[in-house]
């Protein structure tokens, strides 16, 4: 028995890992919860893989939605690039970074490095958990859980949004405590009790959510000119294949979709 | 009696854990199947992101209003 993702996610990693299942349907393969009919994948940082994911998907006759080209000048910037496609019924829309919010360099470097190791297609618990750190209240539910099912205390005691859960965690591994005071500030209050830990956990939430909402602000008003001009590039590339709508897309952007955009991605 | 946890998700999400791999997929993808019920309400948005809603897209009574209550 397979699945659309799971198949794509084969056709991307053909001969060599260039993509991890990300987001919504790494939420699912975490066995956590079915909450998204979108794909996601975080890409490596390379022409070759731009242009096997582009012909992957132009086998399967996907077109471009409204977005950053699929090219790393783009996605190097923090930027999201969005297609689309039918394949057994099913609309099947595939969303691309490969700097996904909130998660350094070093971070990056590291999943990749397990995903080889491991030999596992999908984003693993800790950089999701940084991706998650949205403007959606829902995305804080689902972190409670991820951070239960990582095996580091020092991961859990980053990410886990139940101060029941601190609260153990700290009397359990007060080195971990001490090690994670400088990642997570809130840490600090896991003495003064449960309500004044639940009152710490709020305000930070909405601290990360309006972060969240800040940063896509900046990327929306760098899109601003972009999103002007869309409607005519959607007009120019609709009927062609997807390499040459691939073509007239970055011809397009060049100049008008800044490479460069301040502060973390696009798609969380 | 358990000791009392917080809880975030259903038990029904969390049940995906007790599911052979199977059993998984066909789950998936019967809410994959399910789910396309609301394309076209959807048709011009993003569920997340920069990008929100494809400017290309007409708006129209019935789109724009729903926003995918999923991801």
């Amino acid at each position: 028995m397979t699945n659309p993702y799971l198949d794509l996610t084969r056709q991307f990693n053909q001969g060599r890992l260039r993509a991890l299942v990300s987001s919504g349907q790494a939420v699912v393969l975490h066995r956590l919860a079915i909450m998204s009919k979108d794909g996601d994948w975080v890409l490596r940082e390379d022409e070759e893989t731009m242009r096997h994911v582009l012909s992957v998907l132009a086998g399967h006759g996907a077109r471009y939605r409204f977005g950053a080209p699929l090219d790393v000048r783009w996605l190097s910037g923090g930027w999201s690039a969005h297609l689309e496609h039918t394949g057994n019924g099913l609309r099947l829309r595939t969303d691309f970074v490969s700097r996904p919010p909130r998660v350094s360099v070093s971070e990056l470097d590291a999943m990749w490095r397990a995903a080889e190791t491991s030999d596992s297609e999908v984003v693993p618990l800790e950089p999701l958990a940084a991706m998650k750190l949205t403007k959606r209240e829902k995305d804080y539910a689902v972190l409670g859980e991820l951070a239960r099912r990582m095996s580091d205390p020092r991961a859990q005691l980053r990410y886990s949004r139940s101060s029941r859960d601190l609260a153990r965690l700290a009397a359990e591994h007060p080195d971990a405590l001490a090690d994670s005071l400088q990642v997570r500030p809130l840490l600090a209050h896991v003495a003064r009790g449960r309500d004044a830990l639940d009152a710490e956990l709020d305000r930070e939430r909405r601290t990360l959510m309006r972060a969240d909402e800040a940063r896509l602000e900046r990327y929306r008003d760098a899109a601003a000119r972009w999103a002007a001009i869309w409607p005519g590039v959607s007009r120019q590339i609709e009927g062609l294949g997807l390499h040459d709508a691939h073509r007239v897309i970055v011809a397009r952007a060049d100049g008008v979709l800044p490479t460069e955009a301040t502060g973390g991605a696009t798609d969380a | 009696m358990p000791e009392a946890r917080d809880e975030f998700l259903s038990d029904e999400d969390l049940d995906l854990q007790n599911l052979s791999d199977d059993e998984l997929i066909a789950y998936w993808n019967l809410w994959l199947t399910q789910a396309q019920a609301t394309n076209d309400l959807d048709e011009a948005l993003y569920s997340h992101g920069v990008f929100e809603r494809d400017p290309a897209v007409a708006e129209s009574p019935a789109r724009g209003s729903h926003t995918e209550n999923t991801r």
